[in-house]
């Protein structure tokens, strides 16, 4: 369980637009290992999704990966991102709506992933999709059936099942419940935890939603504004968040008990800064409550491999 | 006035080089055809100043027996091509202009009655646009000006052909401005101000006329002005099948007809200039048209 | 020189409609019932018949009403018993409806009446003539959809290589064209100046009894080269740019991206995923283009002297020959009817989503 699978150094993702060019994510460094599930947290914009697509190389221009490395299996991968697409890292979209080919069969689609990546025969693969379908707990018989005729919580485990179809080692789930009904969302997360337990896949778990993660995750990567603001395991970002800006977070998210009911959700003053508007300093700097001198000037780095953040050195 | 040349729409003009480029030559094409009396050389109808012996003259070269120079040469009669291109602009776009007008007219009146009052009408009018869509308006007007020349008279067919012309035409391109009417005048028949005009009694025509109409006419004009280029490809291709312009009274497409029988004599020049002056004619109103579309109204697209 | 968003925006929209949409109409359980897609095709079929009888009609109109057949038949200076009994023989007192079912009787049995103008029967003008155009519009459909499909991926797949780019700007050119102006042109090119080709008729057609080809000989190939370009061009054109258009939308989904996550190649995320969903609304539109192929065939026969039944309607419609008028009328209305029909019903056999879409539909859900 130790033993690191993807190791993210420095990562950079840059935007030329016209008003000059945009890091989407800054300088990341993080790593996943194996049978782990890392949640990736922030609010939109702030480089989550960007991560992902960089692993795989799927950035669209005029985006691109202009730095840091990505190492895999102690291999460095970045240069051929492609060869690891679909076999040994395959990823789990939004909107289960869109992510399957309304024109061709379930099956069809299973089937012809088998056949990509793995070596065997027709036969055989549409065994396997039988058995991938039966695993997500959908009716091996419906092989045969267009993606319209599953509700969205089906497709998303129709999509769920095209990920783990190939064995991959990671799969990247880019926000997997935000389109589905809050009800339906436990169990498609359930299942993907599970069956990613069950195999020892690693799972990275990108998200906005606080519960998700803290659900299904055993470690929880903090994202602001494309940089790393604090890391660490679910229980300590839980229960001890380091930054202010996970503080915030915590504060803001809404949580159904009795103490709460009735009282005003904590808001984080301000919002995220665009990209091109960028303050020196700390990113999180103008909306945080504890900020100083140093914040404004000086870009904290990741300290003690917990949190980027000038009060980390003030407490030590 | 001042306003207009601030405002966005002027900018966007400026901005487009297509659009500035397109309406000059509509502009130049249109004083040419309206001057054409003063510009011409000659009056290519004349027939007595007409001279056989000019016949098949060249562009810039002087013809071997008077010795005459013209512009852009002559044709089998003699005609100068030159005055010849300047009437048949004029009756291409006399023709073009009234066809869309009359098209314009119907449709936004047949789409004003259809959004308006709804019910059977609408279902009327519609089915009837739908059906009319399936067919192409080239075969429509052909039909139309078959049927047209039937009903009249064998000796008032020539004299009549101009008028038969614009009917055919216009009644082929009515349907584009009646379904983009019929859904503005859906959208603005809910709106108060709609309202606050029957509350205070007018009736449905003046409803119609003089408080929705204003309202939906900046997409008639992109429409109009869309349609204008198609009625002029469709008056210079029937007028070049023979069933158009009479040749007592050319437009482009019967040059262009005429130009084609010597093609083969090497005369080229009879073609050709008749030809370009239709291709650019044709050219710069779409690009305007289409300018004036995408920037004017994007939903249109 | 209809630009080809304007042209998208009116003619054939109702089906164009279905075909923009990348999202499912609804969530359904995906049984096919036959009993229910019986019921939509009948109910097409309905509609169809409808628009045939309304054809049917202004056809009927114009053949009794448009000219005085018994002036075109016997002559001005005809003795009144003889008119009488021309009248009372072609049943020109009956009440209206008799008459325009005995209309639509006869040309059922494909008896059009006798042409003003060649008094010959107008089915067998037709029938002599019909093989030349379809020929042609068969040469230009596929000119026209093989080339237009081709270009239309290639310049969405390579959106920002240099000859995508020259392919797209001379395709602007296409579409102002004229289609008349592009056969006359071709015929200066090809036919005077290089002496390539020729430059009217079809050339030696070889009589298979039923039908005269030109598909046999040397000279009938040559012969349908120009024309079939000069009728293709502006589809192919049309073809190229809706193709583009729709690969590029397709290429946007998300379903696409997805492919491309789950590793499958370039190869087959563009021929095996995207090309399909391209080809739903693009195939729509090419079929229903063939009926505009059949009726601007009129233009590129009067160019080029092609014996087809174009030419025979623009001789009547310049000679004022009213049966041929109106024998043409139908036929080609029923001809659009017909590719109507076919291109929805083939529609609903592509897209899945539109066929238990409608079914619910027809079950009354």
């Amino acid at each position: 369980m130790t033993e690191t699978l993807l190791e993210l150094k420095g990562l950079e993702v840059t935007f030329k637009t016209r008003r000059g060019t945009l890091k989407a994510v800054d300088d990341l460094s993080l790593s996943i290992k194996k049978g782990e599930i890392l949640g990736i947290v922030g609010e939109s914009g702030a480089g989550k999704s960007m991560t992902g697509a960089a692993i795989i190389g799927l950035i669209d221009p005029p985006g691109r990966v202009s730095a840091g490395e990505v190492w895999f299996e102690q291999e460095r991968v970045d240069a051929h991102p492609e060869r690891l697409r679909g076999r040994q890292i395959s990823m789990v979209f939004q909107d289960p709506l869109t992510s399957l080919n309304p024109l061709r069969t379930v099956g069809d689609q299973l089937i012809e992933t088998i056949l990509v990546h793995m070596n065997v025969s027709k036969s055989e693969a549409v065994q396997r999709a039988r058995d991938g379908l039966a695993e997500v707990g959908i009716d091996p018989d419906r092989l045969n059936a267009y993606p319209h005729a599953f509700s969205g919580g089906m497709r998303q485990r129709v999509v769920v099942a095209l990920a783990l179809a190939t064995e991959p080692k990671l799969v990247i789930a880019d926000e997997p419940t935000t389109a589905l009904d809050v009800s339906v969302q436990a169990q498609v997360l359930d299942l993907l935890k599970k069956l990613c337990r069950e195999r020892g896949t690693s799972v990275m778990l990108i998200t906005h939603d606080m519960g998700v993660i803290a659900q299904t995750s055993d470690r929880i990567a903090v994202m602001y504004a494309g940089r790393l603001a604090e890391i660490g395991s679910t229980r300590e970002v839980l229960t001890n968040p380091q930054h202010p800006y996970t503080q915030g977070l915590m504060a803001s998210t809404p949580s159904v008990d009795a103490k709460s009911f009735g009282k005003t959700l904590f808001q984080i003053p301000g919002s995220m800064p665009k990209l091109d508007a960028l303050p020196n300093g700390c990113a999180f700097n103008p909306r945080c409550n504890q900020v100083h001198e140093r914040c404004r000037t000086e870009r904290p780095p990741l300290m003690s491999d917990r949190a980027a953040c000038w009060l980390m050195e003030t407490a030590s | 006035m001042h306003r207009f040349f601030d405002s966005d729409f002027f900018y966007a003009f400026r901005r487009s080089p297509i659009a500035i480029v397109s309406l000059i030559v509509v502009v130049f094409m249109v004083l040419s055809a309206l001057l054409a009396n003063f510009i011409a050389p000659t009056n290519p109808f004349d027939a007595a100043s007409l001279n056989l012996m000019n016949g098949f003259t060249a562009p810039m070269e002087p013809n071997a027996f008077t010795g005459e120079t013209f512009l852009l040469g002559t044709d089998d009669q003699g005609r100068d091509l030159f005055s010849a291109i300047l009437f048949g602009l004029r009756v291409s776009l006399f023709v073009g202009l009234m066809a869309v007008g009359l098209a314009m007219v119907l449709g936004v009146l047949l789409g004003l009655i259809a959004g308006y009052v709804g019910g059977w009408l609408d279902t009327l009018i519609m089915r009837l646009a739908d059906i009319q869509m399936t067919f192409p308006s080239i075969l429509i007007a052909m039909l139309i000006f078959g049927v047209a020349r039937g009903l009249l008279p064998a000796e008032l067919r020539e004299e009549m052909a101009i008028t038969v012309l614009i009917l055919s035409i216009g009644l082929s391109e009515w349907v584009n401005f009646a379904r983009t009417v019929r859904g503005s005048t859906m959208v603005e028949k809910e709106k108060e101000y709609v309202a606050a005009a029957r509350l205070i009694g007018l009736n449905r025509w003046q409803i119609m006329l003089r408080h929705i109409l204003p309202n939906v006419l900046g997409p008639v004009l992109v429409i109009a002005t869309i349609t204008l280029a198609l009625a002029i490809i469709a008056e210079a291709t029937l007028s070049f099948l023979g069933v158009g312009a009479p040749r007592t009274e050319p437009s482009l497409g019967t040059l262009i007809r005429i130009g084609q029988d010597f093609l083969f004599s090497g005369e080229w020049w009879i073609l050709l200039f008749p030809a370009l002056t239709l291709l650019a004619l044709a050219l710069s109103v779409n690009l305007f048209g289409d300018w004036l579309r995408d920037t004017l109204n994007p939903r249109l697209r | 020189m209809r630009s080809v968003p304007s042209l998208l925006e009116g003619r054939n929209r109702p089906l164009l409609r279905y075909a923009r949409r990348d999202r499912p109409l609804e969530i359904c359980e995906g049984s096919i019932n036959i009993g229910a897609m019986l019921l939509i095709i009948l109910r097409r079929l309905g509609q169809s018949v409808f628009v045939l009888f309304l054809v049917a009609f202004v056809s009927f109109m114009i053949f009794r009403y448009v000219g005085n057949p018994v002036d075109n038949l016997l002559g001005q200076e005809a003795s009144n018993d003889r008119r009488d009994a021309l009248i009372e023989a072609l049943g020109l007192n009956d009440p209206l409806h008799v008459q325009y079912f005995s209309f639509v009787g006869r040309a059922l049995q494909f008896d059009f009446g006798i042409s003003y103008r060649t008094a010959q029967p107008v089915a067998d003008m037709i029938l002599q003539r019909l093989p030349a155009t379809l020929e042609l519009a068969l040469v230009s459909a596929i000119f026209a959809i093989v080339l237009g499909v081709v270009a239309g991926v290639y310049t969405a797949i390579n959106r920002r290589g240099f000859i995508a780019n020259t392919i797209l700007s001379s395709s602007l050119i296409g579409v102002s064209l004229p289609t008349f102006l592009i056969g006359v042109l071709l015929i200066w090119v090809f036919s005077v100046e290089l002496k390539w080709l020729p430059s009217f008729g079809r050339g030696e057609t070889v009589d298979l009894g039923f039908w005269k080809t030109g598909f046999l000989s040397v000279s009938g190939l040559k012969s349908l080269i120009l024309p079939g370009i000069t009728l293709g061009l502006y589809q192919m054109t049309l073809i190229m740019r809706l193709t583009r258009a729709e690969m590029l939308e397709v290429l946007r989904q998300d379903y696409i991206k997805f492919a491309r996550a789950r590793g499958l190649s370039d190869r087959a995320v563009y021929f095996s995923h995207a090309l399909k969903n391209t080809l739903v609304p693009v195939v729509t539109i090419a079929g229903l283009q063939l009926g505009s192929i059949v009726a601007f065939a009129i233009i590129t026969e009067t160019v080029f002297q092609w014996p087809g039944v174009g030419l025979m309607f623009i001789n009547a419609v310049y000679f004022v020959d009213i049966p041929v008028m109106s024998a043409y009328l139908l036929l080609v209305g029923t001809l659009f009817v017909i590719i109507n029909l076919i291109v929805d019903l083939l529609y609903l056999v592509i897209d899945p989503r539109l066929r238990d879409g409608q079914l619910k539909q027809a079950r009354g859900q």
